[in-house]
């Protein structure tokens, strides 16, 4: 086994390295540490997701003892939504859904609005973010993910009534599409004006649930908005699809977004379609076997992307294709953070 | 128009998720007194076959296979009225359902569809089903199989908890369990004992079919 060293630089120096082609310690990794925070910190995900300060506290805790590279916030996939209008429930350790989505007919589209920078719980993220900036922001960066035009549309109308749509009645799916992402885009100006990086996520854009064809007619239009929209801001963005994105990741790349996070997609592939265009982020399937272990098969599957992916450019960031669940046994974490540190060290002189 | 032909039309209905047309078409089946169990077996069934074949290939998605299920439910509308049910044959007869803790269920959906349209007797328990449903609904139709889904990690247990309580009261022979969903793996298929493991719709119906002998 190649022997463990401890980290020369800090994230933020990685970070900055990896962006320049700077030399860099070590490879960069980071597992989607999001809710799983609270379970590290000992918190419900509830107070999690409804409480700045809270949710702070957790990744200082999780950062603290993990060291990874990137501090990304996310609290469910439906906050767009409830801050354009949709209730949502809150159970007290599950991230929140939504069981009742407004839309039930075009004329409902007057029972939500474009939601703007403070409203629904996106303060929580500001709130957040402020107190992590002042006790970390020299360390390390931020990402803030949300759910981006269509996988919102999809929880305001109902995932399955919206696909239907997309063949009855496009023209509503695109009116609800363009409120969608003029919502997202009031949320990025405020996170980009708070030097965090943001994250589109588009779960029901994925190839487990629209062809590549619908996927080019309804979703990547908003997502190439959303991103031009933060270039344009000066800021750096990701797009993130979980689920099966085989067909659909030179598409992803097309978007322009400059890092590539993705779940189910044959490594092999993501290579060939985003080469030069994007950094790669992904994508240890947290229910295989960071689920199951045992630890030496977590090292394994971590070790054998980072040996795939060594050579590749603009750069390979290890991660998990998807946020983690909480029963995801933390030695499981460890032993991720474990590879980097060995297999992922890279020559380096201060 | 022949049967055959008729048959063929209906099932392209259903393929290319044209309802208006499955519906008159299988109003001509009805005025031509085909019987409608064959109606529905040689052509609604044949284009949901066919549905299937191109969910699996990747050439069909949610999207199309929804709509196309619509179609066979408007030519099913049409005919059922006429059905005579002791013409069809016993049926594979299934309870499903998305374990206690989760909502997700467009996955199930999906099963319940392709299992439906391909003539098995479902039994649909919906989302966020309390364990002992699966139990107590099996019993009371005397069904051949459990089959439980999840999209989530933190609800898999409970698949494992249903086949538990199978076995404690000794009954556990008496049904096929099939587990499918997001995280299920059939590493983890096995390690709870469920007897099938099926990773999409379309080898849901195949992997059912093969276990009961009746795969044509």
């Amino acid at each position: 086994m190649p022997a463990y060293r401890e980290d020369i630089l800090t994230p933020k120096e990685r970070f900055d390295a990896f962006l320049t082609g700077a030399p860099m310690d070590r490879m960069l990794c980071m597992p989607l540490v999001t809710s799983y925070a609270a379970k590290i910190a000992g918190r419900t995900i509830k107070e999690y997701q409804q409480s700045g300060k809270t949710m702070a506290e957790c990744h200082v805790v999780a950062y603290d003892k993990l060291r990874y590279d990137l501090i990304y916030l996310f609290t469910n996939c439906s906050y767009v939504a409830e801050a354009m209008g949709q209730p949502l429930e809150y159970p007290d350790d599950e991230p929140a859904s939504c069981p009742d989505p407004i839309i039930k007919s075009e004329a409902d589209l007057a029972k939500i609005r474009v939601a703007g920078a403070d409203d629904g719980l996106f303060p929580v993220y500001y709130e957040a973010i402020d107190i992590l900036k002042e006790k970390l922001g020299d360390q390390v960066y931020m990402t803030v993910c949300f759910s981006g035009p269509l996988s919102t549309a999809a929880t305001l109308r109902d995932v399955e009534l919206f696909v239907k749509d997309t063949y009855k009645a496009p023209e509503f799916c695109h009116k609800l599409l363009r409120m969608c992402t003029d919502s997202c885009k009031n949320f990025i100006a405020k996170l980009v004006a708070k030097g965090v990086i943001p994250v589109i996520l588009e779960p029901i854009s994925s190839g487990s649930i629209l062809s590549p064809k619908m996927y080019d007619a309804f979703s990547a239009p908003y997502s190439k908005e959303l991103v031009d929209y933060t270039h344009g801001l000066g800021s750096p963005v990701a797009l993130h699809i979980c689920g099966k994105t085989n067909k659909i990741i030179g598409k992803m790349a097309d978007s322009g977004a400059n890092i590539i996070s993705f779940d189910i997609c044959d490594l092999a592939i993501a290579k060939e379609k985003v080469a030069g265009r994007a950094v790669l982020l992904g994508n240890v399937t947290p229910a295989d076997v960071l689920y199951m272990g045992p630890k030496e098969d977590v090292k394994k599957v971590c070790e054998d992307a980072l040996e795939f992916m060594k050579d590749y450019k603009p750069g390979f960031i290890l991660a998990t294709g998807c946020e983690l669940p909480k029963k995801i046994p933390y030695e499981h974490l460890e032993a991720m953070m474990e590879v980097i540190r060995t297999t992922g060290v890279l020559p380096y002189a201060k | 128009m022949s049967k055959e032909a008729l048959f063929k039309d209906i099932a392209n209905a259903v393929v290319d998720m044209d309802a208006d047309s499955s519906t008159r078409l299988c109003q001509t089946s009805i005025e031509q007194r085909i019987a409608p169990y064959e109606t529905i077996t040689g052509g609604l069934m044949e284009g949901m076959k066919e549905v299937s074949r191109l969910y699996e290939e990747e050439e069909y998605f949610l999207p199309e296979v929804l709509m196309s299920s619509e179609a066979m439910n408007a030519g099913l509308d049409v005919l059922n009225p006429h059905l005579d049910k002791s013409s069809m044959g016993q049926p594979i007869k299934v309870v499903i359902g998305v374990v206690e803790g989760d909502t997700h269920d467009i996955g199930k959906n999906l099963v319940r569809i392709m299992t439906e349209s391909s003539g098995m007797e479902i039994y649909d328990l919906g989302r966020d089903v309390p364990l002992e449903k699966f139990i107590s609904k099996a019993e009371e139709v005397d069904a051949d199989v459990i089959a439980m889904s999840t999209l989530m990690t933190s609800t898999m247990d409970g698949m494992k908890e249903v086949i538990d309580r199978l076995k404690q009261r000794n009954i556990r022979d008496k049904y096929k369990v099939m587990v499918g969903g997001g995280p299920i793996s059939p590493r983890f298929a096995q390690r709870i004992g469920a007897d099938l493991y099926s990773k999409d719709a379309a080898e849901a119906v195949r992997t059912l079919k093969t276990t009961f002998g009746k795969e044509q």
